[in-house]
Order: C-alpha cells, then structure tokens, then sequence
C-alpha cells in the first residue's frame, strides 16, 4: 500500500470518526454514560437530542444518570407518540439498557421532557412492574416534574 | 501569489457568510450566538433586531448574553410543566382557558424562558400578525433578564 493511500485511508477515516461520534454517539467518558443515536429522517434530530442529554446532565444530575442507566439507544422518530410524543417498546430486547423512541418535533424543551418519560417507563420495565399498573400517570408526572425544575421563565 | 490571494478572500466572504447565516455574529465584541427557528416559516430577523436593541441600550446585558447563551431557539411556546400529568386534562391536544395551573398558563404566555443546565435561551414563536416593534421590544427585554437566568447558573451555582 502506497504512502498516499494510506493518507487517504486515514483522512476518510477520521472524517467518518468525526461525523459518527457528531451525529451517532453521546459519549461521555467522565460520566460512563455512552448512548447511541439511531439515524434521523432530518439529521438535526440528532443534534437536539444531544442538546436535551446536555441540558440534562448539568440541569438534573440525576435525571441524567438514570437515562445512562437505562438507555442504550434512543431513536429520534418524529412519527411516534402521535407526532411529538415519544414511544417505549416493552420488549425482549429491551430487557437491558433499552431503545427509545424520542420525537423531538416540538424542540429542546420538549425533547428533554420526553427523554425522562420514556426512561421512566424503561425504569418501570426493567423494575418488573405488572401490566395493570398505571404506567403513564407516574410517567407523566416524572416530565411534568423535570419541566418545573428547568424551565425558568419569571 | 494572485491566485491565493483570491482563494483566501474567497474562503474569507465564505467563512463569513457561514457564520452569519444562521446566527447573530458580532466580531468586534467576539460574539456570536445561534438561531434557530422553523424551517419555513421561521424569520430570525426580529431575532437579530431584539438582540441589537440589548446591544444598543444594555451593554452589561448585552455582554451576559454573549458570555453565557450559546443559541436562541424560537419555540411555539415555553412549557413549565406538562398538562397530560393532571388526569382531567390527559388526551386533550387543546385546554380551555382556567383548565392549565397558573405557573404553565404563565409559562405559555411568556415571551421566553431559560432552560436550566444549558445556554439556550427559547422564544415564544410570535403570534400570526403579532411582529412589529412592540414584539422586539418585548423579546429584547425577555433576552436581558433570560441571559441573567443562565448567567446566575453557571456562575454562581443556583442549581
């Protein structure tokens, strides 16, 4: 292989590097909190739900550590939750750190919101709550809480 | 050497374009702040005007919002709780007026509002034929006291 392929090799490499952890990756090492981002439709989905994990980890501390916990993956699908909510899967696969559909239509604010829903009901699963329990009325109010404590507007 | 010269002043009308584009960009004061707004039918022009009023008539607020707010999103409207957690309300897309507490109906009428643990300031989306100079004014002096919000944040702790 030739010195100039080599170079190419590398620049298309980094390049590659660059766009994944950008678009694809929340990474933070500090905080041992690693999350993939599945492909947007809009590319820019991406980057607001990279704002909300942001916004969460110095906002609500907390809040934060319990989507690293039990979020792998979060899916930015505009369509789900009826265009502007969000959506849990109570699967198999999400027996682990889950996947989470998060709609991020409505902007930063709601976007944060619908983060800490979802990792409620991820929580709720992964505690092994029984079907009949009312998963949403205490998901609902996890957001409206998160909401009160971040949003500052007087 | 000409041919660089172009490429470079080419690269510079570029660098410049792309940093204005889409953002208030002040070289002088090294300030430069993002804006996002809907994609079609979004203006940041109010925008850009309610922050040179800050600059014009509040230099301290004017240097807060450059040190501390990174990107000014219009949003449709600052959310400070979510409806669907009262049951009455849950299922319903639009609220009789009374029907909201207090704090989210204030909240919603807002001009804007900080979100804590970021540099981003949201505007209220300006209502159909609600622009003019009554909205600026109105932006500018939401811009002052939301850039103090985020400022007492990440500088004195009030976490």
């Amino acid at each position: 292989m030739t010195r100039r392929r080599l170079v190419v090799i590398g620049i298309v490499g980094a390049v590659v590097a660059v766009i994944a952890l950008r678009y694809f990756v929340w990474l933070d090492l500090g905080g041992r909190c690693i999350i993939g981002l599945r492909p947007s439709l809009v590319g820019y989905d991406n980057t607001t739900i990279k704002r909300a994990l942001a916004t969460l980890h110095r906002g609500s501390p907390e809040d934060y550590r319990k989507v690293c916990d039990h979020v792998a993956w979060i899916n930015p699908n505009p369509s789900c939750g009826g265009f502007g909510g969000g959506c849990f899967w109570h699967s198999e696969g999400n027996r682990g750190r889950a996947s989470v559909d998060i709609s991020t239509e409505h902007g930063l604010i709601w976007t944060v919101a619908i983060l800490v829903h979802e990792t409620c009901h991820a929580i709720q699963y992964h505690q092994g709550r029984p079907p009949q329990f009312d998963l949403e009325h205490e998901c609902y109010g996890e957001d409206d809480r998160i909401l009160r404590a971040l949003v500052q507007f007087e | 050497m000409k041919r660089w010269a172009i490429i470079a002043v080419i690269a510079l009308v570029l660098l410049w374009g792309w940093l204005r584009a889409f953002a208030w960009f002040d070289p002088v004061r090294l300030c430069r702040i993002h804006i996002d707004v809907e994609l079609l039918e979004g203006d940041r022009a109010p925008i850009r005007e309610a922050i040179a009023l800050v600059r014009r008539e509040d230099p301290l607020a004017y240097h807060a919002l450059c040190r501390w707010v990174d990107r000014i999103q219009e949003e449709r409207q600052c959310d400070a709780g979510d409806p669907q957690a009262d049951p009455r309300l849950r299922g319903q897309s639009a609220f009789a007026s009374g029907a909201l507490d207090a704090a989210l109906s204030r909240a919603r009428e807002a001009p804007g509002c900080y979100v804590r643990g970021s540099r981003i300031i949201v505007l209220r989306r300006a209502p159909e034929g609600g622009g003019g100079p009554a909205l600026v004014r109105a932006r500018a002096d939401a811009l002052k006291r939301l850039a103090g919000y985020s400022r007492a944040f990440w500088s004195e702790g009030t976490r």
